[in-house]
């Protein structure tokens, strides 16, 4: 007797709890858009393996949420990720499969992570940088098709920015760029594109338009870092960033990083007040089988020498995320491809806050 | 050779008896002489192994070792597509700890240490027997967590000749063609001669009609494979054996096949040839094999290239005193090796490379005890790996009519000398690699018994620990420099049960088995191994199990073959996971026989749940596919 009332009681609060589980259920509430408002974390994944993904931080939150992708989707991304941005409520995750035409943008509901829509080869081809470039357009650029590296023909020649309507969730057109473009950033109405291709020029393209304008000859592999709190595009360039004026595409400035010789310098991030650019510099050790050893440094846009001689924090970094809202400095560890990285918490005057484990490669972040 | 009219040896009565032509010599005119060479499993009492018997290998003969040792043994296999490399984790080691014999000679690829199973099939060797656990003291190197040996033999017993000719038509285009003889003169009183040739060419296009399967794609590749075996015997009435073993395979996969930018070529040549003499108790062999590989992305005329010769000679003597009660049998040896290796990645080329073993092996057998007591040493240019000592006991605890139980228990030493790329690789590679060196020990039970006249059962469970230190690991957190760092602990528990029913012209039997596999990283070398240590090793699933159920009227047989592995993490620190899946297969046989000819047809479907299951790149495995089989035998043999 005793034990069937135990088993009735029991029965009894797990429909309880089942129940009340359900009632938290409705649209609308945290749950069920619980990607709402937080840190997305890109995590690169190990290229082979074709494991990226991103994982979901809560801004007061000592854990991440991994996967959030195949939690809502019951499938996982399948490959690298190598960017997230979102457009007006529609996340697009870059996915870079080690397999040639298996690449694609994921368009998601950004608030739950449900697929929309996969956009595939051939319209996506080595999906790089996606950047928002008006009410439901994005430009996502694109390597196309990589070649062989040992025979210098890696990069094809022209590259790709692929038109996404999120609309229709389609691509609607393929601007073709100097090869390999990269990082883009928008001024005005025009979107300014860089290259890991071996191109010296920044390309210029109308948003409304979509037409390719005159170039800006920056240097090699022009990296787009952002704009600053003067409406001044800064662009980086091997050792030098160089800051220009978007409207008359007129180099102002131009700033050698540091004074070493073997150190370069890459993963700019701007601050909330767009008077500060944080940056990694680094070098493959050769004494030291090639390891990857640096700091994290950073720059005021007003300074007229970058000497990069006093860490801001004394650690290398895979990716850097600076929070609009809070001004905190989100840090991605990466231990190895082959086990999770950790995401470290900075203040603004580069106090450690705590560190949250991350899933492969924790390389950029998405605040929202 | 005279070619006689004949009555057709059946497969299936091939398969019920014991083995071909290796026992049963007694009465006949030649002397009785076992074939020693590639028997080691006789030194490693108290350890299990397991004979696939031939009519597994009938039924996977258009198939790979992949698909046959997944089906039949708890090798956790690490798949890259159809078609693509394999690579095994025996008893949750991984890829280079398996040590694969063919004939005696362990044919992993020296540079990787390794064999891509996927390049290797079943239509390729007569015999397969599988040796689980360390066995370095009977089979030198890489033998860690268990070895996988490939044998061919002569068909003595069964003179006259049959020709064989064998077509697959498959699913996605996939078409393979085997043809072959396979020949033994009369056992005349002074000599007798037999031998065996066999080509073999598979063509894998996977045409696939989808490019998805649940959101997940497929990836596209095609793999085409050819084979060639000559196999010559002798034997003569005072004693003298020769024997000849020749087996080149080709295998070329190509990825993205159709955008000539980014295909990706990897070509794998291998070239085995093997000479053995045996006379009374001293077996004298000498061997070469060249294995070659080439990869190559987008232009497929540059390839980098990389290519072993390795140069074999080894003399054994046994020696046997029967004592009444008792025998004692005690195998001595010596094998030196030559390798001579010509890789684009090393920093120098082409490196040459010494290598010898001594060995002493025994074993005493009573009525009940079977002893053995083996050790081994090995010496290598630059490093010598550690003495590889094993002992085993084995004692049957019950011995009824119809019933035995038999106990085992076994500890061994085992050792990896680090692959040729682990040490001479550019950069990456550490010429002050130590070799890896293991330590297993395990014990079982098995026993068998007759449930009247119709049912026979079997039974199997070992529970195993293996520890292996240095394991050298090509380490992510140091650009995948290689480096002595890991000490990982396997252990398990394996079960495998056969029940038969015979009846008239009624077979039926039921083949289940499962294995527990627990592997771990046990030392903390760096800050970031705390997430690693105790976690399960990656591609290892913590649980398997497999049956095989079949059915037969007469020749003509229905099979099912079912598998199912539990989730695999894919990260050292177990983050993330392919899920588990189960797999189903069926094959439906049968027999004809009109005159010399024999006709076999099977058909076959694989898949047969369309399973959606993952490869290592994360890429959809095929859904349901079938084929049809055709395998044709003309005989002059009398059975």
């Amino acid at each position: 007797m005793n034990s069937t009332k135990t088993w009735k009681l029991a029965l009894a609060l797990l429909a309880v709890v089942n129940w009340s589980c359900n009632d938290n259920d409705d649209t609308g509430s945290p749950s069920a858009q619980p990607y709402r408002s937080g840190v997305i974390i890109r995590n690169e994944g190990n290229f082979s393996q074709n494991n990226g993904s991103l994982s979901f931080l809560n801004r007061d939150a000592k854990t991440a949420t991994y996967d959030i992708f195949s939690q809502a989707n019951q499938r996982t991304l399948t490959g690298g990720v190598h960017g997230y941005t979102e457009v007006d409520g529609k996340g697009l995750i870059l996915v870079d499969n080690s397999t040639a035409g298996q690449d694609k943008v994921e368009i998601v509901d950004g608030n739950t992570f449900q697929s929309l829509a996969t956009l595939k080869s051939p319209d996506i081809e080595n999906p790089r940088y996606a950047i928002r470039v008006g009410a439901n357009k994005a430009y996502v650029s694109c390597w196309d098709v990589s070649g062989d590296f040992n025979n210098g023909t890696f990069y094809k020649d022209p590259g790709y920015i692929a038109v996404i309507d999120l609309g229709t969730n389609t691509v609607t057109k393929k601007i073709q760029v100097p090869k390999g473009p990269e990082t883009m950033v928008m001024a005005g109405t025009e979107i300014f594109v860089g290259s890991a291709g071996g191109v010296k020029n920044v390309t210029v393209i109308d948003a409304a338009t979509d037409q390719v304008k005159p170039p800006i000859e920056i240097g090699n592999n022009p990296n787009l870092i952002g704009l600053d709190a003067n409406g001044k595009l800064w662009i980086s360039s091997g050792r030098e960033v160089i800051r220009v004026n978007p409207q008359t595409k007129a180099i102002e400035n131009r700033l050698k990083v540091g004074t070493s010789t073997t150190k370069s310098p890459g993963t700019f991030r701007l601050s909330p007040d767009l008077q500060t650019v944080y940056f990694v510099y680094s070098f493959y050790d050769a004494a030291d089988n090639f390891r990857q050893k640096g700091e994290t440094y950073r720059f005021s846009i007003n300074d007229t020498s970058i000497p990069a001689a006093t860490p801001f924090i004394n650690r290398l970094f895979s990716g850097l995320g600076v929070d609009p809202q809070t001004g905190i400095l989100y840090a991605g560890f990466t231990p190895s491809l082959a086990q999770a990285g950790y995401v470290y918490r900075y203040q603004s005057n580069g106090t450690l806050i705590d560190s949250v484990k991350a899933e492969i490669g924790p390389s950029g972040f998405y605040f929202k | 050779m005279r070619f006689r009219d004949g009555v057709f040896l059946s497969i299936l009565a091939v398969a019920s008896s014991p083995v071909f032509g290796q026992t049963d010599d007694s009465g006949r005119a030649l002397p009785v002489v076992t074939v020693r060479g590639a028997v080691p499993e006789r030194f490693l009492a108290g350890q299990k192994s397991q004979r696939i018997d031939s009519v597994s290998l009938e039924q996977f003969r258009f198939q790979t070792l992949t698909e046959l040792l997944s089906a039949t043994t708890p090798i956790a296999f690490k798949v890259y597509g159809p078609g693509q490399l394999s690579t095994a984790s025996f008893r949750g080691t991984s890829a280079n700890h398996t040590a694969l014999l063919w004939n005696g000679i362990n044919i992993n690829q020296p540079t990787l240490g390794q064999t891509d199973f996927s390049t290797l099939p079943v239509a390729g060797f007569d015999q397969l027997s599988v040796q689980y656990g360390a066995s370095s003291s009977c089979l030198g190197s890489d033998a860690v967590g268990g070895s996988v040996l490939l044998s061919d033999t002569p068909d003595w017993k069964q003179p006259g000749l049959t020709v064989t000719a064998a077509q697959q038509f498959g699913s996605f285009q996939n078409r393979n063609s085997q043809i072959g003889l396979r020949f033994s003169s009369r056992q005349s009183n002074r000599w007798q001669v037999a031998g065996k040739t066999f080509f073999y060419t598979y063509r894998f296009p996977n045409r696939y009609p989808y490019r998805e399967r649940g959101h997940y794609f497929v990836e596209q590749s095609n793999t085409d494979q050819k084979g060639f075996i000559q196999d010559f015997y002798f034997r003569n009435d005072k004693n003298h054996r020769i024997s000849l073993n020749l087996w080149f395979t080709d295998n070329d996969l190509i990825v993205s096949p159709f955008d000539t930018v980014v295909r990706e070529r990897t070509r794998s040549q291998s070239r085995r040839a093997l000479a053995t003499y045996e006379f009374k108790r001293l077996t004298i062999r000498a061997g070469w094999i060249r294995d070659v590989i080439d990869f190559a992305r987008g232009n497929f005329n540059r390839p980098s290239h990389s290519e072993t010769d390795r140069y074999i000679g080894r003399a054994e003597h046994e020696f046997s005193r029967n004592g009444g009660k008792w025998e004692l049998t005690v195998r001595s040896g010596v094998e030196f090796s030559h390798y001579q290796t010509r890789v684009d990645g090393y920093h120098d080329s082409p490196i040459g490379e010494d290598r010898a073993d001594l060995f002493l092996l025994s074993r005493l057998q009573t009525d009940r005890w079977r002893f053995s007591l083996n050790v081994r040493q090995a010496f290598v240019s630059r490093f010598d790996p550690p003495p590889a000592p094993s002992v085993g006991a084995e004692y049957l605890l019950l011995r009824q009519n119809r019933h035995s139980l038999t106990g085992k228990i076994s500890l061994g030493r085992s050792y990896r000398v680090p692959t040729l790329n682990e040490r001479y690789w550019k950069d990456l590679g550490n010429p002050n690699l130590r070799p890896e060196n293991g330590f297993n020990a395990e014990a079982g039970l098995s026993g068998e018994s007759s449930l009247g006249d119709r049912l026979k059962i079997s039974g199997e469970l070992t529970g195993f620990r293996n520890r292996i230190d240095d394991w050298s690991y090509w380490n992510p957190e140091f650009g995948y420099r290689v480096e002595n760092l890991q000490l990982v602990v396997a252990r398990g528990i394996e079960w495998s049960a056969n029940l038969q029913y015979v009846h008239q012209k009624w077979k039926a039997g039921i083949t289940p088995g499962y294995a527990y596999t627990r592997s771990s990283q046990e030392r903390v070398y760096n800050t970031y191994a705390q997430d690693i240590v105790g976690k399960q090793l990656a591609f290892v699933p913590l649980h398997s199990a497999r049956i095989s159920v079949y059915a037969a009227l007469g020749s003509t047989r229905l099979t099912v073959w079912h598998q199912a592995v539990s989730r695999r993490y894919t990260t050292f620190d177990n983050i993330q996971y392919l899920k588990g899946y189960q797999l189903t297969n069926l094959i439906l046989e049968t027999q004809l026989t009109t005159g010399i000819m024999k006709t076999r047809i099977q058909g076959q479907v694989n898949n047969l749940f369309d399973t959606l299951y993952l490869n290592v790149k994360r890429n959809a495995m095929p859904g349901r596919n079938f084929a049809v089989n055709l395998i044709i035998h003309l005989n002059t043999r009398k059975s």
